[in-house]
Order: structure tokens, then sequence, then C-alpha cells
């Protein structure tokens, strides 16, 4: 039943071998000896500072949804910065491997990648920079704020928002551990078929990205339920849809698509591992496959899997621009409607990344429009915001400069891609760097509203603002950056250089090949600065503490509870009486109102199974890309044990006596209880289930 | 911190999540009764059925499509009725209409892709040899 595959396999090891580990490629034991003196740093500074209870306390076995939001960002900036190492090693390869004459080096013929190591890096560079940094990015910037922004106390299934985390960090392990044993796969991160099929990645790549894939999409899948549930259920009274925050009321239509199309991806992705494993024909090109199949299969989840990441990074440009123009959203309801368009329409554009399939001119002619009709509600939200802007009371904070810069990016992007929708032209542009540019234009739009994001909300989850000297220096060296790698790479496309080159044949490319490369060390200077800046954020903390409203000019609910937020959220649930509610309280001199009637506060128990679990999903992922039977159903049993159990578990959950929820909150007025676990983001005890103490 | 927060099993009302004092006597374990045992055995069994004829090449390609659709909505008619218990209840009202909002994406999707495929096979690609005779245009098919 299971396909053959040529090669050594043994029962306890499948295909696992010593000769899989790539010790003999330079780039990769470099690699491997920064993680180890990394990893021990890490461990070194975890024992020193005997951070190791805290560290298994309050943060592994944690379901507070800061917490999990917070981890959700290490990861993606962890990811991030191995996304950007595979970008500079395209850059340098490039420019390095220009026309027949330019040299080779580490058994490159030219350049120092060979072309399937060179495969490998672009195709972890995409899936790494969508699937493992933007989304765990703006998936955790969710977590943190839709509860805060509704009233709740939580999300609605704490248990199953950590499963999320720990099956999204399953899968980001997964790629990283490919880069030590075996390879990844090196068919593009959209996977081209039939490269993406056994006869012709007999390797264990393919494997890696599908189970790594498989892995985060269950756990998006998962977090898109909960997130929407939250926002339909957890409402605090008074927030009726018409008061909704705007980044809540984005963060429920990216979940719309969420919970809609990563299903469908993780069925393309379930026929492409029967394909490969028993021998089945979906994706192949005879035998009553159809090749074809996978890119429509694909591209229903891909294309709207853009909107899912872009609609919260507007959501974050929606709720920055008012704080900093001193004035209420432009067209609140425009913006909802635009927001929910956005997500409909993203259902009926997939075809626009196989224009050059040869479909039928009509169907090309349907997939044009309704991809330019995208452009309507994008624009409505971008007159929305200059209308926001226009006689408001501006201030360039560094929130306000990444927000203002992602609406260029987003011209920018916006524009090329209206281009791009033109069947007509995409014949010109398909599959060269044009293409590349225009989406990291989008993509960097995402960006700059998450680097906006993080330094809007920090105040609020860490209680302290981030310096603005070192991070401005960091801002406008990112921008230069992104100008001087993009806009030589626009001109490239026009030029037509192909995307996915490891060799360049024209030496005319050259001048411009060379600027991408001063663009990319622009960008690792901004890096420097980014690291300055969080060091004297963390150093000065003290002197930028802030209070509630960390910004003065804040509007919606999160901004009326403390800085850092207390685990339980608000001390009472809020009643809710306007659309901006911080704001309608500050006006009404209510700033400073305390609960007259404390009451219990019911709170979900922590637990070690959901990172229990996100182990086991590693185990089983991993035992299936080498076909270690054995462990594959070991790990499959204990993951259903695992859930079984946890079926059964009582007291998952306890109460805050209202007593003790008053005394907190007078400690906290009188600023008695310094940063302590009680300021760190759900730093009070909890009980912990499933293994903890 | 000064303070002691003081922790007890929650045994009172839902502010929360659900309790679960006895996993059995939760809601959706009630509601499931034997309807998820006879949806998982009835799947399973047209699944095998599907798995038989494509294993076989029972039916020629344009036949075996139809009759692999077929068993496809079948086997989603009886996943709405015995798992999810789709009803205009008051309890289960929402999941029906969670359901009825997921149709016109199907339309959409499954419309579109025929749509396109439709062209495709016309113009460019190769099917199986008793499908594209049963399809191709009289024109198109090879002298006798």
């Amino acid at each position: 039943m299971l396909v053959h595959i040529d090669g050594p396999w043994s029962p306890l090891l499948g295909r696992l071998a010593l000769t899989e580990i790539p010790y003999k490629n330079p780039i990769l034991v470099g690699t491997f000896l920064f993680a180890v003196v990394l990893a021990v740093v890490l461990v070194g500074l975890t024992t020193y500072f005997g951070f190791w209870r805290t560290l298994w306390r309050d943060w592994l076995t944690s379901v507070d949804h800061k917490k999990i939001g917070i981890m959700y960002i290490l990861i993606g900036l962890v990811m991030l910065f191995r996304g950007f190492i595979d970008a500079v090693m395209m850059r340098t390869q490039q420019a390095m491997a220009v026309g027949p004459h330019s040299a080779g080096y580490l058994d490159a013929v030219h350049g120092y990648l060979t072309p399937y190591h060179f495969d490998q890096i672009y195709t972890a560079h995409g899936t790494i920079m969508i699937l493992f940094a933007a989304t765990p990015l703006l998936v955790g910037i969710m977590n943190i704020l839709v509860p805060l922004q509704i009233g709740a106390r939580d999300m609605a299934y704490p248990y199953l928002n950590a499963v999320s985390l720990w099956l999204t960090a399953a899968g980001a392990a997964l790629v990283m551990a490919s880069l030590f044993i075996g390879d990844f796969a090196h068919a593009g991160w959209f996977g081209i078929v039939p490269v993406m099929e056994l006869p012709y990645s007999p390797g264990v790549g393919v494997d890696y990205w599908m189970w790594a894939f498989q892995l985060s999409s269950i756990g998006t899948t998962l977090g898109g339920i909960n997130l929407l549930a939250t926002i339909v259920k957890m409402r605090a009274p008074g927030m009726t849809w018409g008061r909704l925050p705007i980044f809540t009321w984005a963060s429920l239509s990216a979940n719309l698509i969420s919970l809609t199309t990563f299903p469908v991806v993780t069925v393309a992705l379930a026929l492409l591992a029967l394909d490969r494993y028993l021998g089945t024909h979906f994706y192949t090109a005879g035998l009553g496959g159809n090749l074809m199949l996978y890119n429509d299969l694909f591209w229903i989840w891909g294309h709207p899997e853009v909107y899912f990441v872009i609609l919260p990074a507007f959501g974050m440009i929606s709720e920055i621009i008012p704080t900093f123009a001193e004035k209420p959203l432009f067209g609140y309801m425009g913006m909802v409607v635009a927001s929910l368009g956005i997500a409909g329409v993203s259902w009926g554009v997939w075809l626009h990344h196989f224009f050059t399939m040869a479909a039928a001119p009509a169907v090309n002619a349907f997939f044009s429009i309704t991809t330019m009709a995208v452009g309507i509600p994008t624009g409505v939200k971008v007159f929305n915001w200059a209308f926001t802007m226009f006689r408001g009371r501006l201030r360039f904070d560094l929130p306000m400069m990444w927000a203002s810069a992602a609406l260029f990016f987003l011209l920018v992007g916006g524009l090329t891609g209206m281009m791009n929708a033109f069947a007509t032209n995409d014949y010109m542009v398909h599959n060269s760097v044009f293409v590349v540019a225009h989406f990291h234009m989008m993509l960097l739009l995402i960006v700059y509203a998450i680097f906006g994001g993080v330094n809007y909300w920090f105040p609020k989850v860490f209680g302290f603002r981030l310096e603005q000297r070192f991070g401005r220096m960091f801002f406008w060296l990112f921008t230069a950056g992104t100008a001087v790698v993009f806009v030589p790479m626009f001109t490239l496309g026009f030029m037509g250089m192909t995307r996915r080159l490891d060799y360049v044949a024209f030496p005319q490319w050259q001048p411009l090949l060379d600027i991408e490369v001063v663009g990319i060390v622009i960008y690792v200077l901004s890096a420097a600065f980014l690291v300055a800046q969080l060091y004297v954020s963390l150093r000065d903390r003290a002197q930028n503490r802030v209070g509630a409203d960390a910004w003065g000019t804040s509007r919606s609910l999160e901004w009326i509870t403390h800085s850092p937020v207390p685990f339980y959220n608000f001390a009472v649930t809020p009643e809710v009486h306007a659309r901006d509610e911080r704001s309608w309280r500050h006006e009404r001199g209510l700033d400073d109102a305390a609960p007259v009637v404390y009451e219990d506060i019911h709170m979900p128990c922590k637990t070690a199974i959901p990172l229990g679990l996100g182990a086991l999903g590693f185990g089983l992922a991993f035992a299936l890309v080498w076909r270690i039977w054995w462990l594959a159903l070991l790990c499959s049993g204990a993951i259903v044990a695992l859930i079984v159990i946890r079926a059964f578990m009582t007291g998952t959950s306890y109460t805050i006596p209202a007593r003790d929820v008053e005394k907190m909150e007078h400690d906290r007025k009188r600023g008695a209880a310094k940063p302590a676990r009680a300021q760190v983001p759900g730093g009070s005890p909890a009980p912990v289930l499933g293994g903890g103490t | 911190m000064g303070i002691h927060v003081h922790l007890r099993v929650f045994a009172g009302r839902d502010y929360m999540t659900e309790s679960n004092h006895s996993t059995f006597e939760h809601p959706e374990v009630q509601l499931a009764g034997t309807g998820y045992v006879a949806a998982y055995v009835a799947g399973i069994a047209l699944m095998g059925l599907s798995l038989m004829l494509v294993k076989d090449h029972a039916l020629d390609p344009t036949a075996l499509g139809i009759a692999i659709s077929g068993i496809a909505g079948l086997a989603a008619l009886l996943q709405c009725v015995l798992l999810l218990h789709m009803t205009l209840s008051r309890t289960q009202i929402w999941q029906t209409v969670a359901l009825v909002l997921f149709v016109p994406l199907f339309i959409l999707t499954i419309g579109l892709t025929s749509w396109m495929f439709h062209g495709l096979y016309q113009r460019t690609m190769l099917r199986p040899i008793a499908a594209s005779q049963a399809m191709a245009p009289a024109p198109l098919r090879a002298p006798r």
C-alpha cells in the first residue's frame, strides 16, 4: 500500500541516517554552531536568573491570551529573523552569480550556493515569511487585543488557544529542524506541481514543507474559530456591533477568511500526502491525475490568505491614525463594510495567480474584474484614513510614522497589483521579479503596520513605552533599505528578469543587483537599531512607565484598564457606552472611576497539555517525514490519549474572590504593587493542570 | 506582591468556560447520542465505496466523477443530519445558519473551478482516453 522509495530504510529510524546530517556544508555547520551558541547562552541566562520555574508556570503552561499572544509574536520574530537571513543569501547569491565568468565558491559553479540549495532557500523564505512570521505576528496581536477591545476576560476557548499556539510552534520547529536534519523543499513556497510529487522530489524536503504547513494551518484554523467565537459571544454589556472597535471588526473579517479557507489548504496538502505516501494520483500529470487541480486548490486558500494577513494590518492602521490625529475614525461604517467586502471578494480572485495557465479568455476576464474590484473597498479605506487625518492634530510619534508609511506601500503595492490584475499585463510580467516586488510591497505594508502596532500597544502590554530615538533611526533605515532593494527589483522585472534565478545570465543586470545588495546591507544596519531600541527601552523602562492611556488620546476600550494589563484584564466587566469608549469616559471625567462593587472573577487554569500536544504534533510530523512508522503510531496514540484525558479533567477553572480583586486594584492605585508578578501580563499564580506544579 | 490569591475549583455558574464535572453530561455529548458513531460509520463506508470504485476503475471516468460526487453529497448530508444535528431548534439554529452561509462559497469555488477546467480541457489539457472521447467535440474525434 505504501509507496516504495529507493534508498535505505530501517524499522527503527526509517529513512533517517547519519548521512542526512549536512555536516559537510560549511554554511549549515556555521548556522548550527550559531544555534548551539545561542541555545547555550539562553539556557545559561535562564539558569543564572533562576527563570526556569517562571518559564514553566507563567509561560509554557499559560492559557492567558496576552501571554499566548506574546509567545506568538516571539515565534514570529524568530522566524522573521530566519526568513530575513534567507533573503540576505538570495540577494548576495544573485549579485555574485552574474555572467559566465563569475566565480564559484563552496561547490557552486557561480556564487556560493548550489542551485539545489538556492531553491531550498527561496522556498523556505516564502514559507517562513507568510506562514511562520506574518501569520503568527498578526495572530499574536489579535490574541492580545481582541479580548481587551471587547471587554472579555480571555478568549472563548483559552485551552484551545494554547493548542493553536503550540501547533504553530511545532510547525516552525519542523522548518528549523530541516536546516540540520535532511533538507527542505525546493519547489517554491506554494509548491510547484508536479515537482512536489515523489518522482521529482524523492527526498524529505517536500515532506518537511508539507507537514510543517499542515501543523500551522490546523493551528490557524483553530485560532480562527476561537477568535470568531470570542468576538461573537464574549462582548461586554453595551458592546454592540456598532460599537465594536475597528481592529476587532478587521479581526472578525480576517478570521472569517481563515475559518473558510484554511481547511481547503489542509485538504490540498492531504491529497498531496496521499500521492507521496500511498501512491494515489491526485496531482500527477497522467494516470487520471490533474496537476492543475493543485494550483486551483492551493490558491483558493492562497489568495484569501493574503487578505487574512492584510486585514488585521488595516485594522491596526485604523486604530493608530485616529489616536494620533486626535479625531474619531472617519467613516466607521464604511470601514466595516469595506473589511467584510474585502473578505468576501477574496473568494473570487484566486485564478489571477495563474492567468497564464491558458484558461479561456472569459475566465481570465472574470478574474481580472474581480481582482480589480478589490480596489474599491481598499480605496474606501485609504480615503477614510486620509479624511481622518485631514484637519486633525497630527502627531508623528513612532506608531504614526509606521502607519503613515504603510499607506505609501499600500499605494505602490495596490497600483502595481492593479497592473497585474489585467491578464494581458500579467502575461508580460508573470513569474518576473516585478511580481515579486509587487507582493513584497503588500507584505511590507503588513510589516509596517505590525511595527506600528507593536510600538502602539507595547505600553499597554508591558507598562512602558518603547524608546523613540533609536526607534526612529530603525524606521528610517528600514525604509531606506526597502527603497534601495525594491525599486531596482521593479526595474529588473520590467527588464525581463524572472524569479528564482540561482544564476543570472545577463551582465547588464549586475548594477541593479548590486544596488539591491546595498539595500539589504541597510536592512541589516536597521536591525541593529531595532536591537538598540529594545535594549534601551528595557534599560530605561522605569522612566518610560505609562498609565492606562499610554498616548493620552487613545480611543478604544483596551485603554481603560491598567498598563500592563492585569491577568484578569478588567477588575469588573466594563459597561460600554460608546464606540470610542475610552474617549467617551475621558470627556466625562471618568478616567479614574473605580468600581463600586467587585465581583468574583472566573478564570481558566494553566495546563501543560497544549504544550504536550504541540510536542507530539512535532513528533508525529517528524516521524512522517522520515517514515518512522512506530513513532508516528506512538505519537498519534498519545495525542488521542491526551485529548481524552483533558476531556475528563475536572477543575479546569478557578475563581478569584472579589476581596482579592479589590485589594489588587487598590494596590495598583497606590503604586504598592510595583512591577512584580501581578504587573507582568498574566503574572499572578494560578493552578497548573496536567503536569504543572 | 503582598497578596495571596485564593484559588478554588469553580463549582457554580459558568462565567467563561464550560464546567465539566462529568464529561458524559456535557451538552455536546448529550446531544451526540449514537449519531456521532453512525455518522462515523456511514462516512467510512461511503469513503470505502468510493475507494473501491476508483481502485477497480469500475466506471468510465465521467460516470466515476458523477458517482463520486453523488457519494460525497450523500456523505455530507449524513454528516449534517447525524453529526451537526442541523435543525431550526433554538440550540442548533446557528449551526444551520453557519452551514447555509457556506453554500455560496461552495457554489462560487466549485462553479468557477468547473468553468475554468472546462475551458482548459478543451484548450490545453489531456484527459484520460475514455473521458476525452466522451467530451471532445465531434470534429476533434479521431477518424475511425
